[in-house]
């Protein structure tokens, strides 16, 4: 069986935990579905089970930053980012401590967990806090990368992980890259998106349509001048992604260049999300990559799409 | 320092009088008597760690740290703009404040975190609680995790003066304490209770001391104090006073004993 990013991103934590002793693991509760059982397998005396009790333990987490560990704390992202927004906002963002948060089983794919356990605005709450790192790898080089660029920096971060395995992406990880040759039609995506993307873009090429991939990983800061350079050449711009249409890639995008424009695919914001598999969820939305593409062709005929260069 | 105190807040234009007034004393015994900490190098990574988690009554804080030569920023910059005294504790605006407070029940799990962190090495940390505070969820999440693991170097205080800002003061039928039988509620949560009057400095001082001694558990001191302490006029409104802003007369004739 593939293994999830979160299981990666314990693992290679573990391995990288050997030459740094500051390195250690909180969880809350849900070491074999989130990653942290390779932490803890490995490290079980840098490893705290910190219980069902999200918000003490990212408190924690800060305390142990303060005095110079490197906490890592896993869970699912739901319930770091919505149980313990305001100990995010005041222990780590505000106080600016080294705390990563590890957020497993994003987005809306949530299979039989449904509504409560996916994420859907994680990236939004993340983004919007002072001094935050964010980041939604799309594949395990990825991920490897964004834990090495957190390490190496003193700021507070979260990593956005979905609950599907993920297969691994053409090209050297970075910030933000071409995946593929661009084109004047760009697909921008981010994590999970980037492989609904993919799907989409060969549908694309195979009806004649040549479309470039842009993959973002690092979401904040966000890479607004590698962007902007990318997207000056592209007439034509869809984001997609694995989160609201609002508060998410698209619209930090948007915000940082306003004189692009974008056509943002990702969940509906009147959804809550629900149970089903990941087909079944991304095809009744619009996601899935034969409705992402009958989608994109329908906007490349409309008028108000055409050729807009930025 | 309680004049300091009612000085400096009515010069910044009103604040928390009645909790820094509760908590002064056993703030000052803890920075005089039992921290492990030095006026010149406040970042010492060997030093005790102490957290205000009813960062309301910063002024408290503020006005100890002043006293122990922390810094020499005046008391009555507090809350006002570009002053490091910012209006709760800010550990990223001023050398002294080991941790950021403000949003009420965080500390104690900070100060848990801390003291794992800081077990290999023996250093203590003193986080002092609000019984109002006690109402926030995630003390309690604290107080299970910190007695499971039996961190006997994490040491919680509570400034227990009996009023919040509101309260249940004006409900009838309903107990108006902000927190019962605490005593019964953290020895069931796997804490030594330590009880003492938190205006008496010599019992505060040993008391802290014995809770120093304390093994495999954590321990808390719940200290008996009265809000407003030193100020007729403040004890009798704990209420009003909370947060309150004094007019010039009142101002004149509180330091003057006449109220």
């Amino acid at each position: 069986m593939m293994w999830r990013l979160a299981d990666h991103c314990g693992q290679h934590l573990s391995e990288l935990a050997v030459a740094d002793s500051r390195i250690c693991v909180l969880d809350g509760d849900l070491a074999d579905s989130d990653g942290a059982i390779h932490f803890a397998q490995r490290f079980p005396e840098r490893f705290t089970m910190a219980g069902i009790a999200e918000q003490c333990m990212v408190s924690v987490a800060a305390g142990m930053a303060s005095c110079g560990l490197k906490p890592w704390v896993f869970s699912f992202g739901a319930f770091l980012c919505y149980r313990s927004y305001d100990q995010i906002r005041v222990c780590l963002s505000q106080s600016r401590q080294p705390v990563t948060l590890v957020g497993s089983h994003t987005g809306g794919c949530s299979a039989r967990n449904g509504k409560t356990h996916g994420a859907l605005n994680d990236l939004a709450l993340m983004a919007s806090l002072p001094n935050m790192q964010v980041w939604a790898p799309g594949d395990t080089a990825d991920l490897k990368f964004a834990m090495h660029s957190i390490l190496g920096g003193d700021r507070p971060a979260y990593l956005r992980l979905p609950r599907r395995p993920l297969d691994a992406l053409a090209g050297e990880p970075a910030p933000c890259r071409w995946i593929g040759t661009p084109q004047l039609v760009t697909l921008v995506s981010t994590g999970l998106g980037t492989h609904l993307a993919l799907g989409a873009q060969e549908i694309l090429l195979r009806a004649g349509i040549p479309v470039g991939l842009l993959h973002c990983p690092q979401i904040a800061p966000l890479p607004a001048e590698i962007l902007s350079d990318a997207l000056r050449q592209c007439e034509t711009i869809f984001v997609i992604e694995d989160h609201y249409t609002f508060g998410g890639l698209a619209s930090l995008i948007q915000h940082a260049i306003p004189q692009v424009h974008i056509i943002a695919h990702g969940w509906a914001n009147d959804w809550s999300g629900q149970s089903g598999s990941d087909e079944d969820l991304l095809k009744h939305y619009g996601l899935g990559s034969e409705q992402l593409a009958a989608t994109i062709m329908r906007q490349l005929k409309s008028p108000v799409n055409a050729k807009r260069v930025c | 320092m309680r004049s300091e105190i009612v000085e400096a807040l009515y010069a910044c234009g009103g604040g928390h009088y009645g909790g820094s007034l509760s908590v002064l004393d056993l703030t000052l015994i803890l920075y005089r008597r039992i921290l492990q900490i030095s006026a010149d190098n406040p970042r010492d990574p060997q030093r005790d760690r102490f957290i205000l988690s009813k960062g309301h009554s910063a002024m408290a804080l503020y006005a100890v740290l002043r006293r122990i030569f922390f810094f020499e920023y005046p008391l009555s910059s507090y809350g006002q703009f570009g002053s490091p005294l910012e209006g709760h504790p800010d550990m990223t605006a001023l050398p002294g404040i080991d941790f950021s407070t403000g949003s009420l029940g965080q500390g104690l799990s900070v100060g848990l975190g801390m003291a794992l962190a800081l077990h290999p090495t023996g250093q203590r940390t003193w986080v002092v609680l609000g019984d109002g505070e006690c109402q926030e969820g995630q003390v309690w999440e604290a107080a299970m995790l910190a007695a499971r693991y039996g961190v006997e170097r994490l040491h919680a205080v509570i400034d227990y003066n009996k009023f919040q800002e509101w309260g249940w003061s004006q409900s009838a039928n309903v107990n108006t304490q902000p927190l019962e039988n605490l005593s019964q509620k953290w020895s069931a949560f796997g804490w030594r209770v330590f009880e003492v009057d938190g205006h008496d400095h010599d019992a505060l001082t040993d008391t802290f001391r014995q809770a120093m001694e304390t093994k495999g558990q954590p321990s808390v001191v719940i200290a008996q104090t009265v809000k407003g302490k030193g100020f007729p006029l403040i004890e009798a409104d704990p209420i009003r006073f909370h947060c309150a802003t004094l007019s010039p007369e009142e101002h004149q004739q509180l330091t003057n004993g006449k109220l």
